[in-house]
């Protein structure tokens, strides 16, 4: 795991500073079909290479990011805020 | 309509730390007064808004990430005050008694809290101020000047952070302090 | 015959004498000696025993890479075994013991291993421990954990501290030899942030143990200058016995300063060891190279040594190696150790240069041998002899001392930690780290570079690559050698015929040639294999000295070139760490954060017994004189509050104030239940569900005002809740007005709960607390001691009873609690704890994280109609919907009694039919929560129980696997006592 993420708010802090929540999906709509919420709940890629997931900077600004990591390097290639951009599907 | 003995109840103010710095000539802790604290969210853009209140209202303004700041003081009781002339848009949270204030300084102050926190503090310039880990515990940083900073605690933790602290800082205060 | 202090030379205080002691016996070595150089000038080449074998073994090597020279220093809590003796600074006072023998160092019973040997060969744990399995816990294991090993560490607690510290820079410079010097000068000079770390006390690698002279001057005092300027620049930081132990990602390296490992009484108010974490925009590896040693019969016994090794304690400490010196070599490099010895007046009897044309010319006076090679050594404590190969015959030779000279491997270690493959370069006969490393750059011997001028020239040239891509232009340094003695690299040598005696390849392990051999022979040729059937490169050295020459045998073996035998995979850490630098300062008390409520004081002056809930301290119960026993104290407490009125801390709930002008729509998504329509100065119960359906988090949420409202969760959800909620509104809905802030740290809160409640508070609240003015649910601001202080008032309950919650400001909290308890003792008003908390919710059958333990649902725990069915969109609302959640085998929410009232269970513990058996297929739940309800003289309890309120009434087994416990229960409502006022869910 990476041992340093550049917070874009905060700049560079250790990764104890940050906890993780998982892959970066949207969020179906309330009413999508079924199968699109038991995807969303349910079911992940584990693509080997970039992987965009959301971190918290729990430790720090409190902001939640979107950390693009390489599930292979663990190199992280972009970190960002995640409520820049609308998360939840129309 | 308060019982006699209510009425007659001394209310005290317990601040969390006991009021003795410690101090060495190179480094030197701090327990600041438990006075005021206050947190304030809003847009991020309309910093000049707050610091116009803070400035006029004797606080002083520390940032702590987009769209969130502490306004901190010496004097207790001062809440209102500022959040009554806070302009709209803005939210005001008393937390006076939710922080508690340490300040920490002397040459030594950077190799010290180099032990805690992983933030580059060569960088860190005087003004900025941020929230970091110190250890376990997250901490607001406020660089005051080039050997002086101070740290905004959560009460519950502020004894911890201060033991740690002595800890961090034994081998410049010359003695251990467990 | 044996090894000796020269009367000059050497990098020593002369001056100083310091006294120590090893397995008992007195000596004296200098300020600047190591401990194996002050043994070695002591006459003491004997220093310790193999690990399976018992043989003699010496001092091979004059660094980190020691194999052999393991020792115990100090004593009682400050034992430390396997130190390398090669590694300790001397100091007054340092006792150390030899390890892995008995009854001693000089008479080992051990050393009778050595007749076995033919059964202890590769493979033998699997193959002599084989059969019966039986056997292997009992008797093999203990029998090979006593026979084979190191030293033995102290059970008592190591009395020193030890710290944790980050570090940035713009390059960090790993060693101090001619390469790193060069590096850190130009890169400091150009006002780079450095860091330059050694693992010696002195800086300068293997400049101490040169005899060249550099700009005109000795090579040790060309790297002293070197370091005054260092010394000099304000960015440049230096760290003496520091290792670098590690390469991590981010290019984070990890780091080991033995702050105070050279002294005989550390001071307390500073560390023993201090664990950097170095943050290096770039980093420059000037780690060097490890000469190989040869391999040759008897090559372990004392006086064998490494030739680089013999040149630092000649040079750098002034100790001659013997009184009859042979140099075995395969490359020019023994010259240099050649010269060394003869200028220092040790007789140097021959030079077995394995060469038939060497590169070098010699002038010496000792007898060259070339196209020789030794094949055996002889001696036992102490090499006596060698029989030489040479132009076909066989010749012995007389000598107390021999330089192995085989030939050098780049410690490439740190290069390799993040994943990176060593590559072989056949022109070098070497691994070199892998090509472009990002953020890595390699200078001087460990390039596989030969010679002081072109390591002083790559430290240089590279650091000045380094600057310029960092923005700064660094000037040239040039330096001109004398004497400098480059050896160019050779073919190893893997001749075996002749040899008689073993020839080791892993010393530490006992690993020699034929295991190699058999190895391959039984099928585990393979690197990776040969590794672990042989033990070969996994000892404490991990194969430093022996990994090199065991890849080139098994190349040889296999018959091709060490390119595709490949190596085994570098890992951190590049010497042992000590646990203590691992854990840092997180100890004792400091192992984990303490969180102290803000009415810590006054539970502890009114007697609370403290129990960690999370970093929490909370108020377990609260005994009283007389009580015998912490059920009597929680009795009490709960038969009080039920009686009377109890008074209890519960500050460390989660309390986050919610605010905007969508507030109410937003808290409307995150509950389950609505949350738009509660009337200002109202609190109402929440569910929060997770996107999967089940429960998250529960707890009360207050309308202060129109736009403003007061959260409080669980005690142990409260951050988990914070991060969540702040993902909904920052991620899910960015587009709403709301802001948030955890206030649980501002608010002191106290829960007064029980009949007499209300007449207790409202002698301290100022405002009108009857049913009329302040009813179930009220939550308002209110004024306190006559308008002294103002706090906030819930009419909540968690024991359902009359009951309030108060919060007041912190630093007020303990002076309130006073209060209350001063005003309610003509009530009879008690404090009790989480004990009685508990007991008192069981009773009630109000649920906490002991049910709702992310398995369940609104409809398991029996709020299923609290599930809003018209709000079109709320946190788990399309999951909660999945048909699997309304099947009727679902566990549901139940109480549990003994049939027998004096009898108890565990919570845990899994119900079971009558007369069923213990199987996952008659599984019918298990209980969740149980205590002692002092009303109904029985423990009861919850459960999650398939098909729930179906069975109340239902007799059933409660088993406790664990204590083999059956007790004859049945399951009921789990409302224990009737009549709630309201509560959890109302």
């Amino acid at each position: 795991m990476a041992s340093l993420i550049s917070c874009p708010h905060c700049g560079i802090r250790p990764k104890e500073e940050y906890a993780i929540k998982g892959a970066a999906l949207p969020r179906p709509a309330p009413d999508a079909p079924r199968s699109v919420w038991f995807d969303h709940v349910f079911l992940r890629d584990n693509p080997r290479g970039p992987y965009e997931e959301y971190w918290h900077h729990a430790g720090g600004c409190r902001r939640w990011l979107i950390v693009t990591r390489d599930t292979a390097t663990h190199e992280v290639l972009a970190c960002r805020d995640a409520g820049a951009e609308p998360a939840v599907t129309a | 309509m308060p019982d006699p003995t209510a009425a007659a109840f001394e209310l005290t103010h317990r601040p969390v730390l006991v009021p003795v710095a410690l101090t060495s000539p190179c480094i030197a802790l701090l327990p600041l007064p438990e006075g005021t604290v206050i947190q304030i969210l809003g847009p991020a853009a309309r910093v000049e808004d707050v610091c116009a209140i803070t400035d006029a209202t004797g606080f002083s303004l520390r940032g702590n990430g987009p769209g969130q700041w502490f306004a901190v003081g010496d004097e207790p009781d001062k809440f209102a005050e500022l959040a009554a002339t806070l302009p709209d848009g803005f939210t005001a949270i008393d937390q006076s008694h939710g922080r508690v204030r340490i300040a920490i300084e002397g040459e030594s102050v950077g190799e010290v809290l180099a032990k805690g926190t992983g933030v580059d503090l060569a960088l860190f310039e005087t003004g900025r101020a941020a929230t970091t880990l110190i250890g376990h515990v997250a901490t607001h940083l406020a660089r005051i000047s080039d050997d002086r900073f101070e740290l905004l605690v959560t009460r519950s933790f502020a004894e911890n952070v201060w033991d740690d602290l002595k800890i961090m800082a034994a081998e410049y205060l010359g003695v251990s302090h467990e | 015959m044996s090894s000796y202090r020269l009367s000059a030379g050497g990098l020593i205080d002369r001056a100083t004498s310091l006294s120590f002691t090893f397995d008992g016996r007195d000596y004296a070595g200098h300020d600047g000696d190591t401990l194996a150089s002050a043994l070695l000038a002591n006459g003491r080449r004997l220093v310790g025993r193999s690990f399976k074998y018992h043989r003699p073994r010496g001092i091979v090597a004059a660094g980190s890479a020691e194999p052999n020279a393991l020792v115990t220093i100090g004593r009682g809590g400050r034992t430390e075994p396997n130190t390398r003796a090669t590694m300790q600074e001397l100091y007054a006072g340092l006792e150390a013991r030899s390890q892995n023998r008995w009854p001693s160092l000089d008479f080992d019973l051990g050393s009778l291993n050595g007749l076995f040997s033919p059964f202890l060969g590769a493979g033998f744990y699997y193959k002599t421990f084989m059969w019966p399995g039986a056997l292997w816990e009992k008797l093999y294991e203990p029998l090979i954990r006593r026979a084979a090993g190191l030293g033995q560490a102290t059970r008592e607690a190591d009395p020193d501290r030890y710290e944790k510290t980050w570090a940035h820079c713009d390059l960090l410079v790993v060693g101090s030899g001619p390469a790193g010097l060069t590096a850190a000068l130009t890169a400091g000079r150009a006002g780079l942030r450095v860091i330059l770390a050694d693992e010696q006390f002195a800086f300068g690698g293997s400049l101490l143990s040169e005899s060249a002279r550099i700009d005109g001057m000795a090579a040790p005092d060309y790297a002293a200058r070197c370091v005054e300027e260092l010394r000099s620049l304000p960015s440049v930081r230096l760290l003496s016995r520091t290792t670098v132990i590690g390469w991590y990602d981010s290019n984070v390296f990890g780091a080991v300063e033995r702050a105070q490992k050279h002294v005989a009484m550390p001071k307390g108010h500073r560390p023993l060891e201090r664990f950097w974490r170095i943050a290096a925009k770039h980093a420059l590896l000037a780690t060097g190279a490890e000469e190989r040693p040869l391999l040759f019969g008897g090559n372990d016994i004392p006086g064998v040594m490494l030739a680089g090794a013999m040149r630092s304690y000649l040079n750098r400490y002034g100790v001659a190696p013997g009184r009859r010196v042979a140099i075995a070599t395969t490359n020019d490099s023994g010259y240099a150790l050649a010269r060394d010895l003869e200028r220092a007046g040790v007789d140097l009897v021959a030079i077995i240069d394995s060469r038939t044309q060497p590169t070098i010319s010699y002038h010496g006076r000792a007898r060259v041998m070339s196209g020789a090679r030794v094949t055996d050594a002889r001696g036992g404590k102490s090499l006596s002899g060698l029989t030489v190969a040479v132009g076909g015959r066989s010749e012995t030779l007389a000598v107390d001392a021999l330089a192995m000279a085989g030939g050098f491997s780049p410690i490439i270690h740190l290069a390799c930690h993040r994943g990176g493959k060593p590559v072989w370069a056949e022109e070098k006969h070497a691994f070199l780290a892998p090509q472009d490393l990002d953020g890595v750059t390699l200078a001087g011997s460990v390039t596989g570079a030969a010679g002081i001028a072109a390591c002083l020239a790559d430290g240089a040239a590279q650091a000045r690559t380094v600057a310029a891509a960092l923005g700064k232009k660094a000037a040239h340094i040039r330096a001109d050698v004398e004497d400098d003695v480059v050896a160019a690299p050779q073919p190893p040598l893997f001749s075996l015929s002749g040899v008689k005696g073993k020839a080791f390849v892993d010393f530490q392990n006992d690993v020699h040639v034929a295991d190699l051999g058999l190895a391959v022979r039984e099928g585990f040729g393979h690197v990776e294999l040969a590794k672990r059937y042989t033990t070969t490169g996994m000892a404490t050295d991990q194969g430093k000295l022996s990994n090199a020459n065991a890849i080139s045998l098994l190349a040889q073996a296999h018959g091709v070139s060490p390119a595709e035998v490949g190596t085994t995979t570098f890992r951190p850490f590049y010497t042992p760490v000590s646990f203590g630098a691992l854990t840092g300062a997180a100890r004792g008390k400091h192992f984990q954060p303490v969180r102290k409520s803000p009415l810590h004081e006054w539970a502890a002056k009114n007697g609370a017994v403290f129990v960690e809930a999370g970093l929490w301290y909370r108020s377990s119960w609260f005994p009283r004189t007389g009580e015998t026993g912490w059920r009597e104290s929680v009795d009490r407490e709960v038969l009080t509050v039920r009686a009377a009125a109890g008074l209890c801390d519960v500050s460390t709930l989660g309390k986050i104030e919610i605010s905007g002008r969508d507030a109410a729509t937003f808290l409307d998504r995150v509950y389950c239940n609505g949350f738009a329509k509660l009337p200002v100065g109202k609190a109402r119960y929440g569910l929060m569900l997770r996107e999967d359906g089940m429960i998250y988090d529960d707890g009360t949420t207050s309308r202060l005002s129109e736009n403003r409202y007061f959260m409080t969760t669980t005690t142990a959800y409260a951050a988990g809740v914070m991060s969540h909620l702040e993902f909904c509104a920052q991620v899910l809905w960015p587009d709403l007005d709301v802001q948030m802030a955890s206030v649980t740290d501002q608010w002191a809160q106290l829960a007064i709960a029980g009949p007499q409640s209300r007449a207790i508070l409202q002698k301290i609240v100022d405002e009108e607390l009857s049913e009329e003015a302040f009813g179930f649910l009220a939550a308002r601001e209110v004024s306190l001691f006559g308008g002294r202080l103002n706090g906030l008032l819930f009419r909540i309950s968690f024991s359902g009873e009359l009951a309030y919650e108060l919060a007041v400001p912190a630093g007020y909290g303990e002076s309130v609690a006073d209060a209350l308890m001063a005003v309610g003792e003509a009530h009879g008003i008690c404090a009790y704890g989480v004990e009685a908390l508990n007991v008192l919710r069981i009773e009630k059958g109000f649920v906490t994280h002991s049910e709702i333990n992310g398995t369940v649902t609104p409809a398991d725990i029996g709020l299923g109609r609290m599930v809003s069915r018209t709000k079109t969109d709320f946190i788990g609302k399309a999951m909660l919907a999945r048909e699997g959640l309304s099947d009727p085998v679902r566990l549901k929410l139940v109480g549990v009694m003994p049939l027998d009232p004096a009898a108890s269970f565990q919570p845990g513990s899994h119900i079971l039919r009558e007369g069923e058996e213990a199987t996952l297929e008659n599984d019918q739940g298990y209980a969740t929560s149980a205590g002692y309800s002092p009303h109904l003289k029985s423990t009861i309890g919850l459960a999650l129980v398939v098909g729930g309120a179906e069975r109340h009434g239902e007799q059933v087994m409660i088993w406790n696997n664990l204590r083999q416990q059956y007790t004859p229960g049945r399951i009921c409502d789990p409302v224990f006592l009737s009549a709630a006022k309201g509560g959890q869910g109302a």
